[in-house]
């Protein structure tokens, strides 16, 4: 037993002072958070130090995006002039709540919040607002709390829309209609990926009933076409038997696909079955796919900027700090409790013709057009 | 070290692990400039660990029994989805809402306990199929959105206790009160112990009561404090309230009734148990409808917390409650855990959790750590057992595989000697730590 | 002796665990061609030296030598002693169930060709290997299908697929019948003559002096003597006094048995074979049990005499087919065995390790198991009336154990025997079923179980001894039913049984002979 404590402690210890010694990001919070908290809510009203910490809370690291977000949060923040603590959940819920509190604990007067579960963080944001401290959404809605300042997002309706469009723009390039097309959704525990098919449904659903498009599997409800958890190899589970169940004698036209790597799977089921690469969308702009349109297989994707939505995020939390009004929302969302002030900014649709144009400021991307 | 050992009663062992608690809280305390000892920190995590802990408290006795249950997770988020619905999209009052959860919770758990006790299908078969089972069902039944829950629940998930009496006190007067009835609780079985103790004609010193007793009022006071003197309006949380009770409870079932003694039999050796009067099947039976109904406790628990109910909750707790019970000092082969330990092995991930985010490390090198303090507990506990450690070694050993031959070798030649004198020490203080613990734990509360 | 004649010497060997020296400067020699007994009470260090010997416990981790044919050896482990032809067949069979016979034999060593096993030719060696030892089955033929004397056998055959020099045998018959032991040291006598070596450790002296050349007796890790064996003759005393440290004038206890009326009925009670249907385990049993007594059952391994008791025990054997039970005159139903011990009826099983103990498990908590009514108060177990009980049992039973705190897996067999026993004497049965209570104990222990079982008779219980030893039967019961077939087959009042009667009823029924064999 005794090995056991000192095996805890040493595993403990030393495998946190390894990874931290890397990962650092703990200097520079002088704020003793104790006697923050009790200074009540007045963050916002009367601003903070230029230098104090920012926490960001981040879902998860799993796709690009949001490894994007977390790199240009910190250096951003650092930028300017805050001391930026980012961390990011894993996709668990209880993980961000806990994560979101140990942020209040070291004195944050602002967090950043992308939530795993829009829903599901109510009494973690009370004892924010409790605290002080400015609560900004990023990303996606915050709901059933009046303990959120402001969102800063990309419309996930909007975001659908333009993949429905895309679609549509894409087939009817590509020759006279009708199309046989097949539909794809995302993780139904997401709440973002019902609102991508209703926007993309709201574009498509007409040229169904026209007949321009259609739908050879018949499966057109969001509970047929979504995708558990997001998972590239169920999409192309699922796009293997209904090229083999109803596409044996037809040739796939297109595919409404909710993000990249989705559409990816799609692409690699469709070329293993021998059909002629469909239209297929995409979101995130992510690498692989970018290569991918270079290469004239993916059609489209939909870019969100992460760059601009930080900026935006960023640019929120130093009006906050010299304690002045945030500028005027572009809209509005019930969260349950209140009106949310939001700040929806566009995506982009990515095409092969559009591609150099879009990233025009991200050599990264436009290395990998041009590669 | 004589001393020490008559103040702890002899066997130093018994808290070690607690006592790694303990240094972890502190050391983190330290490197994080004073953020983990806080009250609101403190209060944090037992709010945000208690629906793990209290699925700690059910897996301990199916890891007894011998089974696992992976469907914790799923049926947690499926019982705080119905809880939801009915409240919220039925209107139906949240007390009805609360009944129908637990109801639902305990039906699973019959339907899993059908499976393993009356059809004979394993444990990890029955909840790995209602793994799959309920978490379709959560999203199935929620269409994938998100349900919020009556306030009433954020009470139970994340409230605290009343406020009232005299403001002198300068700490929540309940946190006030529930820390002097446990420290009157704990001395009164101090004293209770050392009547008996010089009844049976053994001796036990003054002295040595009365710095246990100091050393005991010191610990509940520090804690006490800690939990008490946060923001006005905060004191010790109610979920953190609700799984003291549950752990007390559970304790005393597991420690102090037949049933208790029943599961440690069927895990400990099924066949002789059975020989010996015990209803296996119905000992299966009522272990798995505990469990799915403590994950229910925990699911509704979990959307107080989180003030709406959503469909991926649950994702991945069955892991963290077993990784708490096997740190715990639980056998994989059954027969072997405490209530007790699991709380102090859930409790270990939790401060470790805890301190590591308030050093700013993300999910990704948390989830490093953590898996690391898993294999090197439980590595030690089996590598310790070794060390002429006979007696458990080879119940261990038989779970891995064939390699019989050798380590019996080992066994069973020392263990024939307890004759020698030389011999009782060790084998003495081998003999299956957990329990010591549990005995420990006893005497001391 | 001469050198040539000498095979095997081990020299000054000393092994320690934590805590315990279990072989102190034991040293030992061995000739050419001889079957050499080593035996001794259990604990006494037998199987560690072996363990030794067989390279289990590696050189290094001992002190002291091992000179095979004049050179010293330093076994890194089972592989490096079998090459040099040392190989040992330990108590516990090694055997994989799933697995056939020839499977089994070169498990380890299998016969390669171009980087493939060669099962047929495997399988040819099998054949010859089993005809060896004189097994007539077919090699692909599963183990787990097997008795226990074939499974043994084959464990020989293994042993001789290895070029064996020294053939180590642990306790080789403590697992078989009569017949099946017999047969045993009939192939020992055979190996021997074809000039292999064996090591044999065995407690019952009867085999000592049927097969065995010398014997060696350790006591306490020591050697205490080592002498031949003069063809045929063993003189028991001495072994036994040499063994005990003391000597045992008579094995079983003296007692003047107080009879009573009759307590215990069964009447035509038939049973089957739980996966078998139409075979009776049980086939029409009839006998009684009176207050004061023990009643014997004679009967060979699978005879049906453990299936008669476990099926009177809460039916936990078998499908209960009709017949009743009487206990103090009145119609005793018990389906299960919850509702037999509420009745007063407590059966001792015969395999301890897997039915008997839970091995986890103290000493205090294994006594209170089959009785924790008795030890609730106001709705709660009371640790201080449990362990109250346990050191209760612990004195009167003299359990060699520091506290009753301990696991039951640190005792001896003879005393975990003790705290089964104990168990099933707390919940006050008034019929014990005590299937083969001396199996796998030390001479010392036997007697003082012979002593409590005396004891609990004398309380006025009646007591149900079951076992393969006749002597033992004979010295310590009042009456003796022989069983065979299922069916019991003769009824006599110890007094006037002797082995051979009790063995001529055993083996033959009165009817001609069907085909039930009990499982």
């Amino acid at each position: 037993m005794k090995f056991r404590t000192a095996s805890v402690l040493v595993t403990a210890l030393a495998a946190s002072l390894a990874l931290t010694a890397c990962g650092g990001g703990r200097e520079g919070t002088t704020d003793d958070g104790a006697s923050q908290m009790a200074s009540g809510s007045a963050a916002a009203a009367e601003g903070f130090a230029p230098d104090a910490t920012i926490g960001v809370a981040l879902p998860w690291l799993g796709t690009q995006n949001w490894k994007e977000a977390e790199v240009m949060f910190t250096e951003q923040l650092t930028e300017a002039g805050f001391s930026p603590l980012v961390q990011a959940a894993d996709n668990k819920v209880p993980q961000q709540q806990q994560q979101i509190e140990a942020m209040i604990e070291q004195g944050a007067k602002a967090i950043v919040v992308g939530p795993v579960d829009g829903t599901q963080l109510g009494s973690v944001l009370d004892k924010a607002a409790d605290a002080g401290v400015a609560v900004i959404g990023y990303d996606r809605l915050i709901e059933n709390t009046d303990a959120v300042d402001a969102i800063v997002q990309f419309g996930s309706v909007r975001t659908g829309e333009l993949q429905g469009q895309s679609l549509l723009d894409g087939l009817e390039a590509s020759g006279e209609g009708p199309y046989n097309i097949e539909l794809f959704g995302g993780g139904p525990a997401d709440p973002n990926a019902p609102n991508f098919f209703t926007g993309a449904m709201s574009v498509l659903q007409p040229k169904i009933d026209d007949g321009t498009l259609v739908v050879v599997s018949g499966q057109t409800d969001f509970t047929q076409v979504a995708t558990q958890d997001w998972d590239n190899s169920k999409a192309q589970a699922r796009m293997d038997s209904l090229l083999s169940g109803f596409y044996a004698d037809k040739q796939i036209d297109g595919v409404l696909s909710p993000n990249d790597g989705i559409a990816r799977a799609i692409l690699t089921s469709s070329e293993q079955a021998g059909q002629d690469l469909p239209i297929v969308t995409g979101l995130d702009a992510e690498n692989e796919s970018i290569v991918s349109i270079a290469a004239g297989e993916q059609y489209s994707t939909v870019a969100k900027p992460t760059q601009d939505l930080v900026a935006k995020t960023v640019e929120l939390i130093q009006a906050l700090q010299k304690g002045e009004d945030l500028p005027a929302a572009d809209e509005t969302a019930d969260n349950g409790v209140k009106e949310v002030d939001v700040y929806a900014l566009s995506p982009v649709v990515v095409t092969l013709d559009n591609a150099a144009e879009v990233f025009a400021d991200d050599p990264d991307r436009l290395a990998l057009l041009e590669g | 070290m004589k001393t020490i050992k008559q103040i702890f009663g002899g066997n130093l062992q018994q808290y070690t692990m607690v006592l790694a608690l303990a240094l972890l809280a502190i050391i983190f305390n330290v490197v994080s400039d004073g953020r983990m000892l806080t009250s609101s920190n403190i209060q944090n995590l037992i709010s945000g660990n208690a629906y793990v802990l209290i699925l700690a408290i059910g897996m301990v006795m199916v890891i007894v029994i011998g089974q696992i249950d992976l469907s914790v997770g799923s049926v947690a988020g499926f019982v705080g989805m119905v809880v939801a619905i009915t409240c919220t999209n039925y209107g139906w009052p949240w007390w009805l809402g609360l009944l129908t959860g637990l109801a639902t919770g305990a039906l699973i758990g019959a339907w899993h306990g059908f499976w393993l006790a009356k059809i004979g299908i394993p444990g990890f078969i029955t909840t790995l199929a209602g793994m799959m089972i309920f978490r379709g069902l959560v999203i199935w039944i929620s269409k994938s959105i998100s349900v919020p829950v009556p306030d009433q629940f954020q009470v139970l998930g994340a409230g605290y206790l009343p406020e009232w009496g005299p403001a002198w006190t300068g700490m929540n007067n309940s946190t006030l009160l529930l820390g002097i009835l446990a420290g009157g609780w704990f001395v009164a079985s101090q004293l209770r112990h050392r009547s008996h103790a010089l009844a049976r004609g053994v001796e036990s010193p003054l002295w040595v009561a009365l710095v246990r007793i100091a050393l005991i009022l010191a610990v509940v006071g520090y804690v006490t404090w800690l939990f008490g003197s946060g923001r006005p309006g905060t004191s010790f949380p109610i979920p953190g309230l609700i799984l003291v009770a549950l752990v007390v409870i559970y304790h005393v079932i597991t420690q102090r009734t037949r049933f208790g003694r029943h599961i440690y039999a069927v895990g400990g050796n099924k066949a002789a148990a059975a020989l010996s009067g015990v209803n296996t099947a119905r000992t299966y039976f009522l272990v798995m409808l505990n469990m799915s109904f403590l994950a229910a406790v925990a699911g509704i628990l979990f959307v107080g917390r989180a003030t709406a109910a959503g469909p991926s909750d649950g994702t991945m707790w069955e892991l963290d409650a077993i990784a708490a019970v096997f740190i715990g000092g639980a056998a994989v082969s059954g027969g072997i855990g405490t209530v007790v330990g699991s709380m102090v092995g859930g409790l270990v991930m939790a401060v470790l959790n805890s301190g590591l985010m308030l050093m700013g490390v993300g999910a990704d090198q948390t989830q490093v750590i953590k898996g690391l303090v898993l294999l090197a507990a439980v590595a030690f506990d089996v590598y310790n057992k070794q060390q002429g450690r006979p007696s458990i070694l080879g119940h261990l050993m038989r779970s891995f595989g064939r390699d019989a031959t050798s380590t019996k070798a080992a066994d069973r030649e020392p263990q024939e000697s307890v004759e020698v004198p030389a011999a009782t020490g060790p084998v003495v203080d081998a003999a299956d730590t957990m329990p010591e613990t549990v005995e420990a734990a006893r005497r001391e509360s | 002796m001469t050198e040539t004649q000498v095979l095997l010497e081990m020299r000054h060997i000393t092994k320690e665990f934590p805590g315990v020296r279990a072989l102190d400067d034991v040293t030992m020699t061995v000739r050419r061609g001889d079957i050499h007994a080593i035996c001794g009470e259990n604990g006494a260090g037998k199987s560690t030296l072996m363990k030794v010997l067989s390279g289990v416990y590696p050189h290094g981790t001992y002190s002291g030598e091992i000179v095979l044919e004049g050179e010293e050896m330093r076994f890194t482990g089972i592989n490096s002693s079998q090459d040099r032809g040392v190989v040992i067949i330990h108590q516990e069979l090694a055997l994989i169930p799933e697995l056939s016979i020839t499977e089994n034999i070169f498990l380890g060593t299998e016969v390669m060709r171009g980087g493939l096993i060669d099962w047929e030719a495997a399988r040819h060696r099998a054949i010859d290997l089993l005809a060896r030892v004189g097994l007539d089955l077919d090699p692909n033929t599963p183990v787990k299908t097997l008795g226990v004397g074939q499974q043994q056998l084959v464990e020989i055959a293994k042993a001789l697929s290895k070029d064996v020099k020294i053939l180590i045998l642990d306790e080789p018959t403590s697992a078989l019948n009569e017949d099946d032991s017999a047969h045993l040291l009939d192939l020992m006598r055979g190996l021997k003559a074809r000039g292999i070596t064996q090591i044999m450790i065995s407690h019952k002296l009867n085999e000592i002096a049927a097969v065995s050349d010398a014997v060696t007796v350790i006591r306490d890790g020591h050697t205490v003597e080592t002498y031949d064996v003069v063809a045929g003759q063993v003189d028991e005393d001495r072994i036994i006094r040499a063994m005990v440290g003391r000597s045992i004038e008579n094995r079983y206890p003296i007692r003047d048995p107080h009879i009573g009326d009759v307590l215990f009925t069964v009447r035509d009670w038939n049973v089957e074979h739980p996966s078998i249907p139409g075979r009776l385990v049980v086939d029409d049993a009839n006998f009684e049990v009176r207050r004061g007594e023990v009643v014997g059952f004679a009967g060979l391994m699978g005879a049906g005499r453990t299936e008669l008791a476990r099926s009177l025990f809460g039916r936990s054997y078998g499908t209960w087919l009709s017949g009743q039970m009487e206990l103090d005159g009145k119609r005793v139903v018990a389906p299960t065995v919850a509702k037999a011990i509420r009745q007063g009826i407590a059966y001792v099983t015969e395999d301890r390790k897997s039915l008997g103990l839970n091995l986890i498990d103290t000493i205090k908590s294994t006594i209170v198991s089959a009785n924790l009514d008795a030890i609730v108060r106001r709705g709660l177990l009371d640790p201080r009336q449990e362990t109250a009980v346990a050191e209760r049992y612990r004195t009167d039973l003299r359990i060699k154990a520091p506290t009753v705190d301990i696991g039951v897996a640190t005792l001896s067999g003879g005393n975990q025997q003790k705290v089964v026993l104990a168990k099933w004497m707390y919940p006050q049965p008034k019929v014990l079923i005590l299937d083969e209570p001396t199996r796998g104990i030390d001479v010392g222990a036997k007697y003082e179980i012979y002593k409590l079982i005396h004891q609990l008779a004398d309380e006025g219980k009646g007591v149900i001894v079951i076992s393969s030893e006749l002597p033992e039967l004979l010295g310590i019961c009042d009456r003796i039913y022989t069983i065979c077939e299922g069916r019991i087959t003769g009824e006599l009042a110890a007094s006037d049984a002797d082995q051979e009667t009790l063995m001529r009823r055993m083996t033959t029924t009165s009817t001609t002979a069907s085909a039930t064999h009990g499982a």
